[in-house]
């Protein structure tokens, strides 16, 4: 495949899903039980997140779920069995995927370099979430410490039903040819 | 319009520290209840495997903490409305995490203080996250 023909596939992601079938719907809305394991998890004693009293006082009027916590309702419920046999997917997934045509060309390494999230508002218990994830851009090849490499950003809108922006999730990863050897 | 706070938080105020020893259980507590399941963050055989020295933090975790370490000084009715990290060096058991920032800037729209702070979460080995982040905070009447 020539570069100029992989530069215009890579091109056309441009504005495209990432993945396939649509938005990914939370599986269950906003609710306290999900909000309490994260706040102990990460040790965060903001009563906001799970005092009904101190939440109704304060400037939300009652509770509400950690904004940082906004991608983590639209992930999916994981499929355990062979996890690992899937390259450490969570998920089964059908087949190929958009970033299937970078691992083609060679590209087959992956970091997140970036994350960076816009906060409309934050959630209420009851609140169904849904995420809509599109390639902003993917670069021209870079030579990175990595080896040579394409940066891809993709943006995801987070809605409450109907269509409600909620937030906005820019991510960006490095694909790239481990050892520096080109694709 | 905007003009220039005259109370509340000021340029260079700097945020507490917020000091994370890492444990195995941290990372996977984390990975768990932020709905990530990739093994890298709980097994660490399969970590091995793809090279890692041991699990790591997700980078879910990583916001968490982050909002962790705003509210935490910012209060309970402060409200986070943008987070930007950069991802630097990995974090594994073992490590201190340390959260360092300040007030980048202030400024007052509406009835609300808006303060844009700049982070970093650093270990022995470096930066693992460095960014910035706005909050905005109602003024007190």
């Amino acid at each position: 495949m020539g570069a100029e023909t992989l530069d215009d596939e890579l091109q056309a992601l441009v504005g495209q899903p990432v993945g396939r079938g649509g938005p990914s719907v939370a599986p269950d809305p906003v609710n306290q039980p999900m909000i309490r394991h994260w706040a102990a998890a990460f040790d965060d004693r903001n009563p906001v997140y799970v005092d009904p009293a101190a939440a109704a006082s304060s400037r939300f009027g009652g509770i509400v779920a950690p904004p940082l916590m906004l991608q983590t309702w639209t992930m999916p419920t994981p499929t355990l069995a062979g996890i690992a046999g899937r390259g450490g997917s969570p998920v089964e997934q059908d087949g190929d995927t958009a970033l299937s045509v970078l691992d083609r060309a060679g590209y087959v390494g992956t970091l997140a370099t970036n994350s960076e999230f816009e906060i409309v508002r934050y959630l209420r218990l009851g609140d169904v979430v849904s995420a809509t994830t599109v390639f902003a851009s993917i670069s021209e090849e870079k030579q990175t410490r990595m080896g040579r490499g394409r940066f891809v950003t993709w943006v995801t809108t987070y809605t409450v039903e109907p269509d409600e922006v909620v937030g906005r999730q820019t991510f960006r990863i490095l694909k790239f040819a481990p050892g520096g050897t080109s694709p | 319009m905007t003009r220039p706070t005259s109370a509340g938080p000021a340029v260079g105020d700097r945020l507490p520290t917020l000091t994370i020893p890492v444990t195995a259980t941290l990372i996977a507590a984390g990975a768990i209840a932020t709905r990530d399941f990739m093994p890298v963050h709980h097994d660490r055989d399969y970590a091995a495997e793809q090279g890692a020295p041991d699990i790591f933090m997700n980078i879910l975790s990583d916001t968490g903490y982050c909002s962790r370490f705003l509210t935490d000084w910012a209060g309970p009715d402060a409200m986070v409305t943008r987070l930007a990290i950069r991802l630097g060096v990995p974090v594994f058991p073992g490590d201190t995490l340390v959260y360092t920032g300040e007030v980048a800037a202030c400024s007052v729209q509406g009835d609300e203080d808006v303060v844009e702070v700049a982070f970093r979460a650093a270990t022995d080995l470096g930066d693992h996250v460095t960014g910035t982040a706005t909050l905005t905070l109602p003024r007190p009447r």
